[in-house]
């Protein structure tokens, strides 16, 4: 039998003895001494250098063979190997985030008796797509492959990709209209979908029947199993190179390592002590078509964040007072919060590629039982989980990044990500055939700011280090819209001494289609859902859809005539306004609507990042390149940031060092005149606090936040000295 | 051990430190010896010759003054103990209306005011922007920060604070 674990336990007990054991040592797996890193720490470097590049390797051949411009454009892929019990050794880049839910799917086959039923043998594929089981969202599909030597388990393959189309009540991934797990799409649930090193003809064809674009799908999965089997083989020849003992115990020690290192960075990078942070997030529903009434259709998000840096260099994250989940698709669960921590400590603490699950066993996150961030029912959607879980992390960048400002290194002060909103379709395709897609150019939007440089302009999301918006014509190929703009958009990043990273919006017209439906998420309305540190200010990221029907674009090609390529700077009327005729819309909340339709116009803009500093301290020379560029407006130079611009003979902004001088003294002198004190501000807000002065979002929200959490009520009453369950009516 | 020398210190603080040279610094094993370099760049920046203990903010310091240990703006003005929150000792402008929020946003669109307002805290004395909150109405003032000043010192830096007879 090829079934038995490497230890005499069967890989049940194997996993309950490696909790046991870090318990009681305080250690990953009991491994108090690194006695092979010890014995020959040249050899402990390169074999895990080796696993990394087995990894990479495996991941860029793998994207040769999807067919999704997700995978093969921008890379949402990641693979990794993992021990007997399920934890994570060595990873690839990418979507990073998956490689500690991967673990949890692992460890989940493992507690619930695969085992005996329906057994883990060599060459068997088991994939997984259950956010309660361990995922982040339906459209990550990870597929996982036993290592097996000599007769026994050795180890994991893993891989996932994040499907373009899931099959759910709307078309593409992301599933915006998904109100509980029944409309999410179609749901692998830790199910053995192949043997033999071959996916199952009869799982194939469930996903072709039940997948609008199925290619994407089917052919992802060959790719990740292809990466699984390329990284199985190389363990394999490694350990017959090493021996089976050395493997078992320097692959713990690779965990225990990376979990010391986490600790010691921490404590050679941070500050200990209490951080604390929150953003918003506004979800506004009412009246849109498709919507089931099952819960209020608006609704504020809360998210206040506690990070404790404890003396050992522990960071401890605690979202307590934050808002209930509810019948809409933005739910996360354990898995997805835990997949958020470990791809922002890669990114922020761990950039040197040697991470694995020992970095997030260093960590802690405290879940509110009932929350967006714990439901307490399994039948909630999590399809777009990122709209909270992006932001809410974006605040674990900005409080991680007070502590680099506190310690020195300020190179690695970030004002956070941003969400990058989704846009995704399905209908008839340019083809005239049935077809369904994410489009994936979001993976690009503008970062925050750093503590010494602007952020980055259309070149970062969280999820994704490795960010690329992907090729124009790829885009093309795959759905029934052409670009006739793809644009910086002016101030869109925070403004301040270093300014956010600007974002970018695509205008499309719709082409050779009578029905195509789109449909967006991931976007805040009516509040940013972002934060500015230092004195910088957030991003603008509660930015509206606008879409021309029936317009008049052909006609004006005929003639030559100027077109729109973007919505333009002018709040009040887009250029869309200007340039074309035709049904004008202007739309909040996710965009769901009826099919478009050839000749119809539509945009969609992603977010920049947040601000860092005070604007008045803004270099005016690489403002003056700003504006010339188009990342700032020369309006936003003189009004926000105080720079007066002048024009060279050519008629290019040149920065007037002494008219900037004279006009920041002036705004200084505004600002202090404009401001009250702190204390006269609070006295005067009590009163609207007492008579709980607000819309019913925001007392609602109040009320949500001082049922679920004692320390919200204990702290809100303590700053308004009011009792806050009285004023918003709770019992 | 990776060091640099307090000049580059100050100029990658500064933001004027060469891209490929910051870009090496960030690639780099960090340097352990950083901490009290950049104390002693802020230092030379700040006009004044109360010890900083912690940097909290751009321009925001923990220093030792006197007895006591104070939040202080790099202009001087003190906000009080280190341990309370220094915005509720700072002045406020509140954007909570379309005009004021467009000052700042000009050309995208706007948080609704009553669900969200923006609140610029500043110092009382030479106006620095110190923070920005995105709130909703009626959210409480964020304490963002409350260092283990005295464990810091002690157990990570192995340099403890002397014992104060009063404050912090």
């Amino acid at each position: 039998m090829l079934d038995k674990p490497a230890s005499a336990l069967r890989i049940r007990e194997r996993l309950i003895e490696s909790e046991r054991l870090m318990e009681e040592t305080g250690c990953y797996d009991g491994i108090t001494e690194l006695h092979l890193r010890n014995e020959d720490p040249l050899k402990f470097e390169t074999l895990h250098t080796k696993l990394r590049a087995y990894c990479v390797s495996a991941r860029e051949m793998a994207r040769r063979i999807s067919a999704s411009p997700g995978v093969r454009e921008v890379g949402e892929m990641v693979v990794a190997i993992y021990t007997p019990e399920g934890d994570a050794i060595a990873l690839s880049n990418g979507i990073m985030v998956h490689v500690h839910t991967m673990s949890r799917f692992i460890k989940w086959m493992i507690r619930n008796g695969y085992e005996e039923n329906p057994r883990i043998r060599d060459g068997d594929i088991f994939a997984n797509n259950d956010a309660f089981i361990g995922t982040v969202q339906v459209p990550d599909v990870m597929d996982v492959v036993p290592i097996f030597h000599s007769g026994k388990l050795v180890g994991w393959a893993g891989a996932v990709c994040h499907e373009l189309e899931a099959g759910g009540i709307t078309p593409g991934g992301d599933v915006a209209l998904a109100q509980e797990r029944f409309t999410e799409g179609l749901f692998v649930c830790a199910e053995k979908v192949g043997e033999n090193d071959e996916l199952r003809r009869d799982y194939v064809i469930r996903c072709e029947r039940n997948l609008r674009m199925p290619i994407y799908w089917v052919l992802d999965e060959k790719a990740k199993v292809a990466s699984c089997i390329d990284m199985r083989e190389s363990v394999k020849a490694l350990i017959d190179e090493i021996g089976l003992d050395y493997w078992m115990q320097v692959s713990k020690e690779f965990i225990e390592e990376g979990r010391r290192a986490q600790l010691a960075r921490t404590r050679q990078l941070t500050v200990p002590g209490i951080y604390r942070g929150h953003t918003f997030y506004g979800h506004v529903t009412k009246g849109k078509p498709g919507y089931q009434p099952l819960g209020d259709p608006d609704w504020l998000y809360n998210m206040p964040i506690e990070m404790e840096i404890t003396s050992d260099g522990k960071i401890i994250m605690d979202f307590e007072g934050t808002q209930p989940w509810g019948y809409h698709s933005m739910n996360c669960t354990p898995a997805g919060m835990d997949g958020g921590m470990f791809v922002t400590l890669t990114q922020h603490m761990n950039f040197e590629g040697l991470v694995n699950d020992g970095a997030w066993m260093a960590t802690e996150l405290k879940l509110p039982p009932g929350t967006w961030t714990n439901p307490d029912n399994e039948m909630v959607a999590t399809a777009t989980s990122w709209a909270l879980l992006l932001p809410a992390y974006g605040v674990f960048q900005r409080l991680l990044s007070r502590s680099f400002i506190a310690r020195g290194f300020v190179e690695e002060a970030f004002v956070g990500q941003v969400n990058s909103p989704m846009i995704e379709m399905g209908g008839t395709s340019q083809y005239g055939t049935p077809f369904g897609m994410a489009h994936f150019e979001c993976a690009a939007a503008g970062s925050g700011a750093l503590a010494i440089k602007d952020g980055l302009d259309t070149a970062y999301v969280g999820w994704n280090p490795e960010s690329d918006m992907g090729n124009i014509e790829i885009w093309e190929q795959n759905m029934p819209m052409l670009y006739i703009g793809r644009s910086i958009v002016p101030n869109s990043g925070g403004a301040g001494k270093y300014r956010g990273g600007c974002s970018f919006l695509s205008t499309w017209l719709v082409s050779k289609t009578d029905h195509l439906r789109l449909v967006t998420s991931e976007h805040s309305s009516r509040v940013f859902d972002n934060g500015g540190l230092c004195g910088g200010y957030p991003a603008p990221t509660c930015q509206k859809h606008r879409a021309v029907r029936d317009s008049n674009i052909f006609e004006l090609a005929e003639k030559g005539a100027p077109l729109a390529h973007h919505t333009g700077t002018n709040p009040y009327r887009s250029e869309l306004e200007v340039r074309l005729e035709g049904q004008h819309v202007t739309m909040e909340g996710p965009y769901i609507t009826a099919p478009h339709k050839t000749g119809d116009v539509f945009t969609h803009s992603y977010n920049g990042g947040g601000g860092y500093g005070d604007v008045l301290e803004r270099d005016p020379v690489k403002t003056a390149w700003d504006v010339e560029n188009g990342f700032l407006t020369r309006e936003a130079a003189q009004g926000i940031f105080g720079i007066v611009l002048d024009e060279d003979e050519e008629g290019f902004p040149v920065a007037n060092l002494e008219a900037t001088k004279r006009h920041r003294a002036e705004m200084r002198a505004q600002r202090l005149a404009r401001a009250k004190p702190v204390s006269e501000w609070v006295a005067k807000e009590r009163e609207r606090v007492k008579a709980a002065g607000f819309v019913p979002e925001v007392r609602k929200m109040y009320a949500s936040a001082i049922r679920l959490s004692a320390r919200f009520t204990k702290d809100f009453s303590a700053f308004w000295d009011v009792d806050a369950k009285s004023t918003f009516g709770v019992e | 051990m990776t060091s640099y020398s307090k000049e580059v210190i100050a100029d990658l603080v500064g933001g004027t430190l060469p891209w490929p040279q910051t870009r090496r610094i960030m690639s780099a094993y960090k340097d352990d010896d950083r901490f009290f370099k950049y104390v002693a760049v802020l230092q030379d920046r700040v006009g004044w010759s109360d010890p900083i203990l912690l940097p909290v903010g751009d321009h925001l310091f923990i220093c030792q003054s006197g007895d006591e240990r104070v939040t202080k703006c790099e202009c001087g003005h003190s906000f009080g103990d280190y341990r309370k929150n220094w915005k509720l000792k700072a002045s406020i402008i509140v954007r909570d209306t379309e005009e004021s929020l467009r000052e700042i946003y000009p050309n995208s669109d706007l948080p609704d005011p009553d669900w969200m307002e923006i609140r610029e805290l500043i110092c009382p004395k030479c106006g620095t922007l110190h923070e920005v909150e995105a709130a909703a109405p009626g959210y409480p003032i964020v304490h963002d920060f409350e260092p283990d000043l005295e464990g810091f010192y002690r157990d990570w830096l192995g340099k403890p604070l002397e014992p104060l007879n009063k404050g912090g």
